[in-house]
């Protein structure tokens, strides 16, 4: 492989890893839960924001070009893991605020208004994380240590997050194959029946909500750590959208389907057309690639409205007879 | 004080614009029970269209019509054709929402193909201002308030005094019971999109006159007001979103003088939110219910 | 509170002077009825009448403005649905409630009280945290569905079930929670003639094994087969208490349902 192609093709498999670990989060808030989060890329960019403050050391060690609050230079991999943990307590304290039995389309422009609240805030509170700008030259993880090529630590970083990857896989397999997923899902398909069995509804669907925020704000610590640079522009509220479209694409409520999604939407039909030759005017492919994922979206809701891989119930085997 | 009476005014212009499309909005979905956020993306469109019109040396009414024209037409083949088909298919309250997102992006996103990510402008001839006491509107401002007044009005007749109306107002309350009592729903929901979709247009070309540059993106960002002020009136009720269009409308520019400009939407962010958590059926839900039984 | 009609049995629910208004309207002013272990008590009367409001205020899902409810000497007017399922007052619901999306045998899993695999902590520490316990349920579960006559479908979507099946699962779900005190919101509505008598069955075993219940229902047909006592409402308000046979000569009760 052409050194081009290495970076082309490393490039492409971490946001893989990235967006397989968002859809499995937000798999587990919606599709298990039922939770319709488009607030979920903010989740994502609190993870991302935490990461690259932790990183980043204080805000006028870097010539104090961009300000910003919290400060600190962690090794690999305390930001990670806090980004995680400031992801879990956004979602707790939005849970808390917006988790209300409530229409299902309600619940979604309760949950998109909270998104465009927060871009609001990021962009104009430019002391909180450098508003509109956002922030820059975030290091990346071991990558003094290591002392590799460029391309070599592609590679690295590959590893890296597909490491995380399959941990968050295994938790989120763990979690939906449990009776805490049935019980989830059940909370999901008829609330009132569920905490008439004694099911307290609320702090199940917290536990799914905050579960899935942790998730995000890791994959989002990943994301930024690799891209160096985040800014309120990346995460607009189409890019929750994306995600929803993974997962109705790949089958939601099913964790292949999430991984499969995260594969055709967000990767194939977004990133990986980032490096073909650009026609048009500027911004001309960006929207057409827009346009091809509302058009793709709506052709799967018609056709196959439980996704590729649609939910798949639990089966019990019989017990062998017993003699 | 100036500064407060000068907010007053521009918040009156808001409040027209907002009038007019959260009506249009709210009788859509009380026809319809869809929440269409591929709205003000329709808006855009309108507003292209009359761009191309006043570009080609027509006047502004022809700009006008040509919006409310294009609003009402691309309305109703969104309801016809791919949101009432998506209903029946057994599409229900959240997969309606990923479709009319959907439809917002191919919206938005084609717009913006054809016709480039720039800034545009109405060709429009240069107004005098006039001052009311301590407010200042330009000729163009002034026709903004006139044409909600004049569309509220409209839309107010028409749902009291006309059969078609009452056959609306019927749809919305019950549908199953209006069709049994021999009202051609399909019929109604089709003029019902129709007459929205055109206050749609209207709306989003004088979004656009009173401002000096639009985008793909303007009526799309113009959107969560509209829904604000349409929620806070109780969705399905004209008179709560023309109530809710003045709340809005004032208090975002009020703030935007005295706060930060920046914060003006979050106004109408927050109302949002909070009615939908609290109140979920509007704030004026019971005033406006009441006025329908009576009239 | 103890009336004749109750004997020597001890009373496991007792509601007392409850109310409850919505927005002006008194749609149950001051109810005052008990429910004796081991009976099948029936609460009937007109649309309108209150009855749904007071099941479902000891089910905990509406709360009283004014009264108590006693479930075995404890006080749970207003205390919020799973604590007091999690107290083995167990309820089903007048529309199907199944969990569409999730097995007739799934159904009945999740109506098993507090389950080890229901915590987070165990359920990512993986399957031999709960597998014995998810074993001994599957079994408890499989008993019920044989009882209950549906066992071919257990690894049928609860969506895909009959009305009457759905019926069914509902009923034997609810037993998979080990109720003290099954409330019954009209178990016979919208189930076919033929169904109706063996849900009448199913219920009399039941109650030969020491189930209490609560059940409110329109067909007297099937209030005179299985309640003993029942409690008549009419317009929020206790009317009468008695056997069917009773109340079908008390002339007040009569005026007010029987006969419109």
């Amino acid at each position: 492989m052409s050194t081009a192609m290495q970076f082309y093709v490393s490039n492409l498999l971490v946001y893989l890893g990235v967006d397989v670990m968002a859809c499995l989060g937000l798999n587990l808030q919606f599709g298990v839960a039922g939770i319709v989060n488009f607030a979920f890329i903010i989740f994502q960019a609190a993870g991302a924001y935490t990461a690259a403050v932790l990183t980043l050391g204080s805000s006028s060690a870097g010539g104090g070009f961009q300000s910003y609050i919290g400060g600190a230079r962690l090794p690999f991999p305390v930001p990670f893991l806090a980004a995680a943990v400031v992801g879990g307590l956004l979602s707790l304290l939005v849970g808390l605020v917006a988790l209300r039995k409530l229409r299902t389309d309600y619940q979604a422009m309760v949950m998109l208004v909270i998104s465009l609240i927060a871009t609001t805030v990021a962009t104009n509170a430019t002391g909180l994380v450098n508003g509109s700008n956002g922030l820059a030259t975030i290091p990346k993880p071991l990558q003094s240590v290591l002392g590799l090529s460029l391309v070599g630590y592609q590679w690295v970083y590959v590893a890296i997050t597909f490491a995380f990857c399959a941990l968050v896989w295994v938790g989120v397999h763990r979690i939906t194959s449990s009776p805490l997923g049935r019980t989830l899902r059940a909370v999901r398909d008829n609330e009132a029946a569920a905490g008439a069995l004694g099911k307290n509804v609320t702090v199940l669907r917290l536990v799914a909500f905050v579960t899935g925020g942790a998730i995000a704000g890791l994959s989002g610590a990943i994301l930024v750590q690799f891209i160096s640079a985040w800014s309120p522009g990346s995460w607009l509220f189409p890019e929750s959208f994306v995600y929803f479209a993974a997962l109705i694409v790949g089958g939601s409520g099913n964790n292949v389907g999430a991984a499969v999604g995260a594969l055709l939407v967000p990767v194939a039909f977004l990133e990986s057309t980032r490096y073909i030759p650009q026609f048009g005017y500027p911004g001309l492919v960006d929207a057409l690639q827009w346009v091809v994922v509302g058009l793709l979206t709506l052709t799967v809701m018609w056709f196959r409205p439980k996704g590729v891989f649609p939910e798949r119930p639990g089966r019990f085997a019989r017990r062998a007879q017993v003699p | 004080m100036s500064l407060f009476v000068l907010s007053i005014g521009f918040g009156l212009i808001t409040a027209s614009i907002l009038a007019i499309a959260s009506v249009g909005f709210t009788l859509q979905f009380g026809v319809t029970n869809i929440l269409n956020l591929a709205y003000g993306d329709v808006m855009t469109g309108a507003a292209f269209i009359a761009y191309l019109v006043t570009r080609a040396g027509g006047s502004l009414w022809a700009a006008l019509l040509a919006g409310a024209i294009t609003g009402s037409l691309a309305s109703y083949v969104l309801n016809r054709f791919l949101y009432t088909p998506f209903v029946r298919h057994g599409t229900r309250l959240f997969g309606m929402i990923i479709v009319t997102i959907s439809v917002s992006l191919v919206l938005q996103n084609g717009l913006q193909a054809i016709f480039g990510a720039s800034f545009f402008s109405l060709v429009l001839p240069r107004t005098a201002s006039y001052g009311f006491a301590g407010m200042i509107f330009t000729g163009q401002q002034l026709l903004i308030m006139g044409i909600a007044v004049v569309a509220m009005a409209v839309v107010h007749s028409l749902l009291s005094y006309t059969r078609l109306g009452r056959a609306m107002r019927a749809t919305a309350a019950d549908p199953e019971l209006a069709r049994g009592c021999g009202v051609a729903t399909d019929r109604v929901v089709g003029v019902a999109w129709l007459m929205s979709g055109a206050l749609c247009g209207i709306a989003g070309v004088t979004l656009v006159m009173n401002v000096t540059s639009f985008s793909s993106t303007t009526g799309g960002s113009f959107l969560i007001p509209v829904v604000a002020a349409a929620v806070l009136g109780g969705v399905g009720h004209p008179y709560g979103a023309m109530i809710g269009a003045l709340v809005i409308g004032l208090a975002s520019e009020v703030s935007a003088a005295f706060v930060n400009p920046a914060y003006k939407e979050v106004v109408a962010f927050g109302v949002l939110v909070v009615v939908l958590l609290v109140r979920p059926q509007g704030i004026f839900a019971e005033i406006a219910t009441q006025k329908e039984v009576v009239a | 509170m103890s009336s004749p009609l109750e004997g020597a049995r001890a009373a496991i629910l007792e509601v007392e002077g409850l109310r409850r208004s919505f927005g002006g309207v008194q749609a149950v002013r001051g109810v005052s009825f008990a429910v004796a272990e081991g009976t099948i008590t029936g609460l009937i009367g007109p649309n309108g009448a209150g009855k749904s409001t007071v099941l479902a205020m000891i089910a905990g899902s509406t709360s009283p403005s004014a009264g108590s409810i006693t479930f075995r000497g404890q006080d749970i007017s207003g205390k919020p649905p799973h604590r007091i399922a999690r107290l083995g007052v167990i309820r089903t619901f007048q529309s199907s409630s199944e969990f569409e999306r999730l097995t007739v045998l799934e159904n009945m899993l999740v109506a098993a009280g507090s389950q080890r695999g229901e915590r987070m902590g165990n359920a990512l520490l993986g399957r031999w945290r709960w597998r014995s316990e998810e074993e001994e349920m599957v079994e408890r579960a499989r008993v019920l569905l044989e009882r209950f006559e549906i066992p071919a479908k257990e690894d049928e979507l609860a969506g895909n079930l009959s009305g009457g099946q759905k019926r069914l699962l509902e009923l034997a779900r609810s037993l998979m929670s080990e109720p003290q005190l099954l409330l019954l919101d009209e178990p016979m509505a919208g189930v076919n003639p033929s169904l109706v008598r063996r849900l009448e069955e199913h219920l009399l075993g039941l109650r030969a094994e020491g189930l209490t219940m609560l059940m409110v229902e329109h067909e007297l047909g099937v209030v005179e087969r299985l309640c003993d006592p029942v409690v008549v409402m009419a317009q929020g308000q206790v009317l009468s208490t008695g056997t069917m046979s009773e109340l079908r000569s008390d002339q007040q009760v009569l005026d007010a349902y029987l006969v419109g």
